[in-house]
């Protein structure tokens, strides 16, 4: 199957184009405030490296973040209306899961870790690996460092863009560099459709219309008004 | 030609289907008044979220109640500029997907370009040129409309838009949101001449406005009478209240219009559906021999149909845009003759 992946939900916005397991065409760019003036022309761009057009794409994928609320909006907007548009299946896929699976010829656990924006949080999850494939082992992580510390028990290797300072304050937590391996590494638009061709052919599709970005956190004012309103509880 | 168009500025996720800058063949518009209620006011990450989870269901229902496909749009509309970056940005990727995938033109289109359109869909007729009163939660201005496509803003709000006044109010007096038509509805069994509140810069020769000294001036003639837990004449406060406002749009618009010796004015925007703002309109044109315009009901507010209608005469014009058309939450709209 021809599927494109996007990720839009870092600094390094991704798309990539593969045909079964092979790598078409994989492109990173830096957009920090301009996913959305970028992101198609990009696309359209990836494409024609790949020698395709829309019309030959069989299938979407999308990275759903968590990270930048903002930029994943721009992706996951991007990812279902042309999925909706060419009529064509769509699968959304974690980031964190993205990037465990860019380590998945790692040993040990993977942890996959992308800053959450506010102070020292961040976004984390932890993976096995296993013939190839990934899967996650507990929830996901929003927190502080020390606390993504604490839960380290085995020998651990941090994926991600910041994985390097992120793993010396997690060795610094624990006292010991022993086990902890650091790859810094961003999402790969290919790996986004790798992930996503798996889903579709299990069956595993999305709706284009519902797909949504994994946040992970409220937004402030939900935040303040479920603290603080006794009258009104905001769900989603 | 059939021309898609999405609004996504604020806190309404819109799109409307309209054939030749003309003939509305839908118009859906998915509102977010429960978050406003629950949080009184628009949080532009929760609206933004909403916005997303929203688009593709409200682009689908506009080609759906309007028996067509995608494949029978032949171009694209958007807002793109004055609004929630946040917001504007779903709506314009939406866009540009479309029209890349659809191979279609893309036209971004200014919020209150939009607006002036409402009108023009509505009212056809409205004779170029003429002045334009924008007036809603988020905007007063008023626009020389030389041309279609050509404007020139003669005046803006220094402060709060006239909207935004009465829903300050409302929410002072605990009326609920939006404030607007609950003042309006109050306002038939008030007295207009009840209190004497400000005129705010209705003699100046200037067409900029001001409603926040208004607002002010409300809130500290009634706060120790709430404090102390009187009754309040509400019907008398929103009537003079609503009389001030109407009196300071109407007037300047007036002035505007004689000033550029135009026959015709347009009122447009959430509050041109007021029925005192109206009423007085329509009484002081016809002494003054001015043709006096309004949209129908359902183009007041923010909508979809009236970006389709501005993104068609843009399209007539050549002004197309690009994939890498980006979003810009604030910028004047265009001068006259400008691109």
């Amino acid at each position: 199957m021809k599927i494109l992946g996007i990720d839009t939900s870092g600094y390094a916005n991704a798309v990539g184009v593969i045909n079964g397991n092979q790598t078409l065409a994989d492109f990173t760019f830096e957009a920090r405030n301009d996913s959305l003036e970028k992101i198609v022309a990009n696309i359209d761009f990836v494409l024609k490296e790949a020698g395709l057009s829309l019309e030959d794409i069989e299938g979407f994928g999308g990275g759903l973040g968590p990270g930048s609320w903002t930029g994943i909006r721009v992706g996951v907007t991007v990812t279902k209306i042309l999925a909706y548009s060419t009529n064509k299946p769509v699968s959304g896929v974690s980031t964190l899961e993205v990037l465990a699976y860019q380590a998945r010829n790692m040993s040990g656990l993977i942890c996959p870790i992308i800053n959450a924006g506010a102070g020292d949080t961040v976004y984390a999850a932890f993976y096995r690996s296993k013939d190839g494939t990934v899967s996650r082992a507990g929830e996901y992580y929003v927190g502080d460092i020390q606390g993504l510390a604490k839960m380290i028990k085995e020998p651990t290797v941090f994926i991600g863009a910041e994985a390097q300072a992120y793993s010396r304050l997690i060795s610094q937590a624990l006292g010991s560099p022993n086990g902890i391996r650091a790859i810094e590494d961003v999402p790969r638009g290919s790996a986004v459709a790798l992930l996503a061709a798996t889903c579709l052919e299990n069956g595993k599709n999305d709706d284009a219309l519902s797909l949504a970005p994994l946040y992970l956190k409220e937004s402030t004012a939900k935040a303040f008004v479920n603290r603080y309103s006794r009258s009104a509880q905001v769900k989603d | 030609m059939l021309v898609l168009g999405i609004e996504t500025s604020c806190d309404e996720t819109a799109a409307a289907l309209v054939t030749d800058g003309k003939i509305l063949l839908s118009n859906k518009i998915a509102t977010q008044l429960d978050l406003l209620q629950k949080f009184g006011g628009v949080v532009p990450e929760i609206a933004a979220r909403r916005h997303t989870e929203l688009i593709g269901y409200v682009i689908k229902e506009a080609l759906d109640s309007a028996n067509k496909t995608l494949a029978d749009v032949e171009a694209i509309a958007v807002t793109a500029k004055q609004g929630l970056i946040g917001c504007l940005l779903v709506g314009v990727a939406a866009a540009k997907s479309l029209s890349y995938a659809l191979h279609i033109p893309l036209i971004g289109v200014h919020h209150i370009e939009g607006h002036i359109f409402a009108n023009l869909l509505s009212n056809p007729q409205i004779p170029m040129p003429h002045i334009c009163l924008t007036v809603s939660g988020g905007h007063t201005m008023l626009v020389f409309v030389q041309d279609y496509c050509q404007y020139e803003l003669l005046g803006s709000t220094l402060d709060d838009a006239a909207g935004e006044a009465f829903d300050k109010i409302a929410k002072f007096l605990d009326l609920g949101f939006p404030g607007g038509p609950v003042i309006d509805k109050l306002a038939v069994r008030g007295n207009r001449k009840a209190f004497d509140f400000p005129r705010p810069l209705l003699k100046a020769k200037m067409l900029d406005f001001s409603f926040s000294g208004l607002k002010t001036a409300i809130i500290n003639a009634f706060k120790h009478r709430i404090a102390n837990g009187e009754t309040l004449p509400l019907e008398d406060i929103a009537a003079s209240f609503q009389e001030a406002i109407v009196d300071v749009l109407v007037s300047k618009t007036l002035h505007a219009a004689l000033q550029r010796k135009v026959s015709a004015i347009s009122v447009t925007g959430g509050v041109s559906a007021n029925r005192r703002l109206r009423e007085v309109f329509l009484e002081t044109c016809r002494q003054e021999e001015i043709e006096v315009f309004f949209p129908e009901l359902s183009l007041c507010t923010d909508n979809a149909a009236m970006i389709a209608t501005a993104g068609y005469a843009r399209l007539r014009q050549g002004k197309v845009d690009d994939l890498n058309l980006n979003v810009i939450p604030n910028i004047p709209l265009e001068v006259k003759g400008g691109r």
